[in-house]
């Protein structure tokens, strides 16, 4: 809460929200207006002939929905699911779809000054081009991920190959 | 110029009237120009026309009063007998009759363009002299003088047929109009496409089926509540027996009003076919004119209902083939008669149900498809080569025109024969579940067949267990299932086959091609379903057979759209996601794999 009055109150940006969870030791952050819901982990029908880090479909609510591991995308090692894994099901390019992540924090605000372009060189995998900018607060981290780029057109042009 | 919001209601009311009449008078006219002495079809035309130009004086629409006064006399004196149908004159109403469309798609757009439209209407001016009717009967030997001149002034006629690519017919077919000053350019301010103004987004519907459907809501509201009583009654400890035998019951009857209402809204979605049919007479008459053939066209089975979203569809795929039967297919009228047969050929589009599928076939008595041309365009395009040609049938052999990049005509026209067409025509047959069939006889035509489904969104399909996953195949497909022996199999040329009486049947091992993890211990014994599209057949082993079973199909969305092997997905009754194999691409993949060894 309290870094929530700093932002508001020493700067004019505008006010964001994003949703943070965590992938290994690092933290990342999504805009929440991309965000439809977190749900716990449904059984997930494999989908033969895609690419590794499509887990499969889910049958959200009578609707089938794709399914990523970001683990997987990011080239992670991969892990067993357990209580906290969960699958964030955001809007990419007006189609919904899900995300595996190893567990959801919370929802935070930051003012839009307090993001700084991303660093040359990232730690883990992750693609450069899908990171959208680095939140820094504190002793905390946060990477903005960049959906569109995460399921990107490449990815369906090898897909529709 | 927008419109004032209060005037929208009435333009409504207008634009759908116009459009409804509209589209019947490409058909009507066409015929007319076949049996001139019709003369229901000529009042009926009349009063369409007529009907449009009152509706239009009334709200202000000039531009279109203009044009269909002057149709609207022309087709008087039609009428009267002081004029006589023949195509010059019908090539001139049907373009002003395009000019109509193209008037009031501009309305329907909310926007009028100031039109050029003067050139339709001198064309029409000619035809309303007194001395017209002689006039059209000097048309023949006119066209000859009229090409001389044309010879003298290149120039501005070059100038004016590349500016009219929407009537192509003017220049083979100049309409007779002596007194027709030069300087118009008749044609040009036809830009955009007149058959562009049906559209699908609105519905009419019987009121009484939607009477039938609330009906079935009301029983399904009732069935609804039986279970939250049943669902209480189990909370507060009923007695088991009576439980189970009641909801036993109500899921029958469930059952039972669920497929109802489900044949209820099949039926809403439900249009005849005719609406795509309709507009053949015109195009097919159109080019038998600029092609200089003699065609006719027969339409059988319009009724035939199928859903709406297959009939939005088709409309492009039929226009490609009708376009390849005319200008492929049908000879010049020379060539009939030199072959023994009439000089006019004939092109039968029909339509009909077969089970749940719908057939479409167009055929035509032109001289057929040699398979040694395609054969060898083929080899010399370098889709195939001579080894693999060598292993074809004849079957295999016509399908490669449906190759992207194949056209056998040398010179291409822009009818048909960029070599896009019939590859286009496959894929979209294949995105709506489809499949096409050639039939052809050297000499005495051909016959392409279309089988569709008759709506999208629902199927019979058969689910099948794969190592553990399930999976589900369109019954459509299915020709039949065999248990089979694993020592029964056969291995010729890498590839595993199966002597099914008196033929070899090609396998596919789903779990292979779908590469899913070995779960069960080895059996003896599996399971194979025979799946064909068109001639071909494929053996498909499973590990087992779980039932037949209706499903609605879900879209996997735009990022898994082009899975191979996979069209679609479904959800079963407990709540998890099957995909739906698609049969034309195991049956296809598994050519390509035994082409590539």
């Amino acid at each position: 809460m309290e870094i929530v009055r700093e932002s508001s109150s020493d700067n004019t940006g505008e006010l964001i929200q994003l949703v943070s969870f965590m992938l290994g030791e690092e933290e990342f952050g999504v805009d929440v207006l991309k965000v439809r819901e977190i749900i716990r982990m449904p059984e997930i029908t494999r989908v033969p002939n895609t690419p590794h880090y499509v887990e499969g479909v889910i049958n959200l609510r009578g609707k089938v929905i794709p399914v990523m591991s970001m683990r997987n995308r990011f080239g992670l090692e991969q892990r067993e699911w357990d209580k906290q894994t969960r699958i964030m099901v955001m809007e990419v390019d007006s189609e919904l779809m899900g995300f595996i992540v190893d567990s959801v924090s919370e929802v935070i605000r930051i003012s839009e000054q307090e993001i700084q372009p991303p660093p040359a060189v990232v730690s883990t995998g992750v693609d450069h081009e899908c990171l959208s900018g680095i939140v820094s607060q504190r002793e905390r981290l946060l990477v903005l991920l960049d959906l569109e780029k995460v399921s990107s057109k490449e990815d369906r042009m090898l897909l529709s190959m | 110029m927008p419109f004032a919001p209060e005037d929208q209601e009435l333009i409504d009311g207008f634009l759908t009237e116009t459009t409804e009449l509209l589209d019947k008078l490409d058909d009507d006219l066409v015929t007319l120009e076949k049996s001139p002495s019709d003369m229901e079809l000529l009042n009926g035309i009349f009063r369409s026309i007529h009907t449009v130009k009152g509706a239009s004086s009334f709200l202000g629409f000039d531009l279109l009063v203009k044009v269909t006064h002057k149709t609207e006399d022309v087709l008087n004196r039609l009428r009267k007998g002081e004029l006589v149908v023949n195509p010059e004159i019908m090539d001139v109403i049907l373009e002003a009759v395009d000019l109509v469309k193209v008037l009031v798609g501009d309305i329907k757009a909310g926007e009028i363009v100031e039109r050029e439209i003067d050139g339709t209407v001198t064309k029409l001016l000619p035809l309303l002299s007194e001395g017209a009717g002689e006039a059209t009967v000097l048309a023949a030997p006119q066209q000859v003088v009229l090409a001389a001149a044309s010879a003298e002034e290149p120039p501005a006629e070059a100038g004016e047929a590349s500016s009219c690519s929407v009537q192509p017919t003017k220049e083979k077919a100049p309409s007779p109009r002596p007194a027709a000053p030069p300087a118009v350019a008749p044609g040009k301010e036809l830009k955009a496409k007149p058959e562009d103004l049906t559209d699908s987004s609105t519905v009419r519907i019987d009121v009484k089926r939607i009477d039938d459907l609330m009906n079935q809501v009301g029983e399904l509201v009732l069935e609804r509540n039986r279970m939250l009583q049943l669902d209480s009654d189990l909370r507060s400890g009923a007695d088991m027996n009576r439980f189970a035998e009641e909801f036993g019951k109500l899921a029958k009857r469930l059952n039972f009003v669920t497929s109802e209402v489900q044949m209820q809204v099949l039926k809403i979605r439900m249009i005849p076919v005719e609406k795509v049919f309709k507009k053949f007479p015109r195009i097919v008459r159109n080019l038998a004119r600029e092609l200089g053939k003699e065609v006719e066209l027969h339409l059988f089975g319009e009724e035939t209902e199928l859903d709406r979203s297959v009939v939005d569809e088709i409309g492009d795929p039929l226009t490609h083939l009708i376009r390849n039967a005319m200008d492929h297919g049908v000879e010049m009228p020379e060539e009939r008669a030199a072959a023994g047969k009439s000089r006019c050929g004939t092109i039968v589009l029909s339509a009909a149900h077969e089970g749940n599928q719908i057939v479409i076939s167009i055929k035509d008595d032109g001289k057929g498809i040699d398979p040694d041309k395609v054969a060898a365009k083929a080899v010399d395009k370098g889709l195939v080569t001579q080894a693999q040609l060598a292993n074809m049938g004849t079957r295999e052999i016509l399908d490669l025109i449906f190759l992207p990049g194949f056209s056998t005509k040398e010179v291409t026209t822009d009818l048909s024969g960029r070599g896009v067409g019939m590859d286009v025509v496959r894929t979209n047959i294949k995105k709506l579940n489809g499949i096409i069939e050639i039939r052809t006889e050297l000499g005495h035509g051909s016959e392409f067949v279309l089988r569709l489904p008759l709506t999208l969104a629902i199927i019979q399909s058969l689910l099948v267990d794969v190592e553990g996953e399930i999976y589900s195949i369109p019954l459509a497909a299915v020709f039949e299932t065999l248990r089979v022996e694993m020592k029964e199999f056969h291995t010729v040329g890498g590839q595993e086959v199966l002597k099914l009486r008196d033929s070899v049947l090609p396998l596919v091992r789903l779990e292979r091609v779908f590469s899913v993890n070995h779960t069960y211990a080895n059996d003896v014994s599996c399971y194979v379903v025979v799946v064909g599209v068109a001639e071909k057949r494929v053996g498909v082993i499973v590990s087992r057979l779980l039932g037949q079973q209706e499903v609605a199909i879900k879209s996997l969305g735009k990022y898994l759209a082009n899975v191979p092997g996979i069209a679609g997905s479904t959800i079963l009754g407990d709540g998890r996601v099957a995909l739906i194999v698609d049969p034309v691409g195991l049956v296809e993949g598994n050519e390509g794999g035994s082409a590539g060894r």
